[in-house]
């Protein structure tokens, strides 16, 4: 039996944020949108697995995650792109007012950090979620979240700090060791 | 004057933790107080606010845009499948009996979606369509929120003042108790052509489960029609309006006539119909 209307209600109702995760994941519009279509299919096709008492956001995220791991695992050129065309996609994919440096920094700083530390950032940090949900969604245990989440700081602020303002190509520090502890 | 205690040490893993509300108690109150004596380490917890400012401006504005058609296409058409139909399907031999199958449930799942299709290749920034589409998405988004519905509390005198001074129009807290409805707060959302605000408003019927509507505010584009217009999207209707250079739209899963009253309430209070009705006495 298909999926009833009133879930497929719920999931449209969920779409943005699924895009805004997936975004996050995958920089390039088109193929963060695939992972979405492929996590809204992964969850019509096992929508009695849903149990309604849950939130189905977090339920999702989830599904997207996982489905996100498959393709990296499945074929790593569909969503992986050289870290030297991040910046370029993340720019191509939205016009945005504001300082275009500070911006194209945050994306380089965003791309520096490994997928581990990303997810758990973005999930706490713009998703919203309680390091209890995130662990829920990452199928990791909550103090690993937290490990994550503060690993991710410091790596994306050591990058902001270390970057030059115009956003040259060529390496950049990953981290500088005295941001490690101020006390 | 001094304390007992020796200057508190803290992890990155604990300010860290401290800003996402996730501290034990115990440890917050000593990180609080650390953070007033060290001005290192509160310069610290500015700079990562900062970023997780950023990155929130950097992602949110995902929310605003409008569908891929072909995400609703996967919502609304998806259908289970046994194994041998797949096959059959794989070989197109199913096409034929898929189209004669199709329910009046389907046609009318159909044209929802050709309805939601049109909206979204409408929703480009300056249409009215675009922008009440974008208040229906933020409603969609925002109100099954259990943790984080609100950005900032109703209770918050700054509330008022911090959304007019961001979207730029005066943004009037709209008292809607008489119809049954309490303000939880607001927040600021990113729009394709600027920014806007969300009040969320909850109902107060004891016993009833509750409901939620919310008011999108934002600065109108030029050429956006003034009249007050209703419209309907699934469950969701929709009345929005153009008056005195800003534009509102009431969103919520009521009857028609109960989301009209609110948008009359609304309506006669806000600031220009207030300034019309001093001017006439």
């Amino acid at each position: 039996m298909s999926a009833p209307p009133a879930f497929r209600q719920q999931l449209l109702a969920s779409i943005p944020r699924l895009r805004r995760y997936a975004r996050s994941l995958v920089f390039d519009t088109h193929a963060a949108d695939d992972l979405v279509q492929n996590a809204l299919e992964r969850a019509l096709g096992h929508w009695r697995q849903f149990d309604p008492r849950r939130d189905i956001v977090l339920w999702l995220l989830s599904i997207a995650h996982n489905a996100h791991l498959d393709a990296l695992r499945r074929d790593r050129r569909i969503d992986v792109l050289p870290p030297e065309r991040v910046t370029e996609a993340l720019d191509a994919q939205q016009p945005m007012g504001g300082d275009t440096g500070l911006r194209m920094d945050l994306s380089a700083a965003l791309e520096r950090l490994t997928l581990d530390q990303r997810s758990a950032l973005v999930l706490v940090l713009v998703e919203q979620l309680s390091y209890a949900e995130a662990a829920e969604v990452l199928q990791v245990p909550a103090g690993t979240v937290m490990s994550r989440v503060s690993r991710a700081r410091v790596v994306m602020r050591a990058w902001l700090d270390g970057s030059p303002n115009a956003s040259g190509a060529g390496p950049r520090p990953a981290a500088r060791p005295d941001l490690r502890r101020v006390v | 004057m001094s304390t007992t205690t020796p200057p508190a040490d803290f992890s990155d893993t604990e300010l860290s933790a401290w800003l996402d509300g996730e501290l034990e108690p115990e440890r917050r109150a000593t990180l609080d107080a650390a953070l007033r004596e060290q001005p290192e380490l509160a310069a610290r917890a500015r700079l990562w606010v900062a970023d997780r400012e950023a990155l929130r401006a950097r992602l949110d504005p995902v929310l605003g845009e409008p569908l891929p058609p072909r995400l609703l296409q996967t919502v609304w058409h998806h259908r289970a499948r046994p194994p041998w139909a797949r096959a059959a399907m794989a070989a197109g031999l199913l096409v034929a009996g898929a189209l004669a199958g199709a329910g009046s449930m389907w046609q009318w799942q159909d044209q929802r979606v050709s309805s939601a299709l049109a909206t979204a290749q409408n929703a480009s920034a300056g249409t009215p369509a675009g922008w009440v589409q974008r208040a229906a998405l933020a409603h969609s988004v925002y109100v099954p929120e259990p943790r984080h519905p609100i950005e900032v509390k109703a209770q918050e005198e700054h509330l008022a003042r911090w959304l007019t001074r961001r979207i730029d129009i005066p943004v009037k807290l709209f008292d809607l108790r008489q119809e049954g409805f309490e303000l939880m707060g607001g927040r600021l959302l990113p729009d394709a052509t600027g920014k806007s605000a969300q009040l969320m408003y909850e109902s107060v019927d004891a016993g009833q489960p509750k409901k939620r509507v919310t008011v999108y505010l934002r600065k109108p584009d030029a050429a956006a029609p003034t009249a007050f217009s209703y419209r309907q999207q699934g469950e969701l209707g929709q009345f929005y309006w153009v008056e005195a250079g800003a534009g509102y739209a009431l969103v919520g899963a009521l009857p028609k006539e109960r989301l009209l009253a609110l948008a009359q309430a609304i309506y006669k209070q806000q600031p220009a119909a207030v300034a019309a009705s001093a001017a006439a006495r």
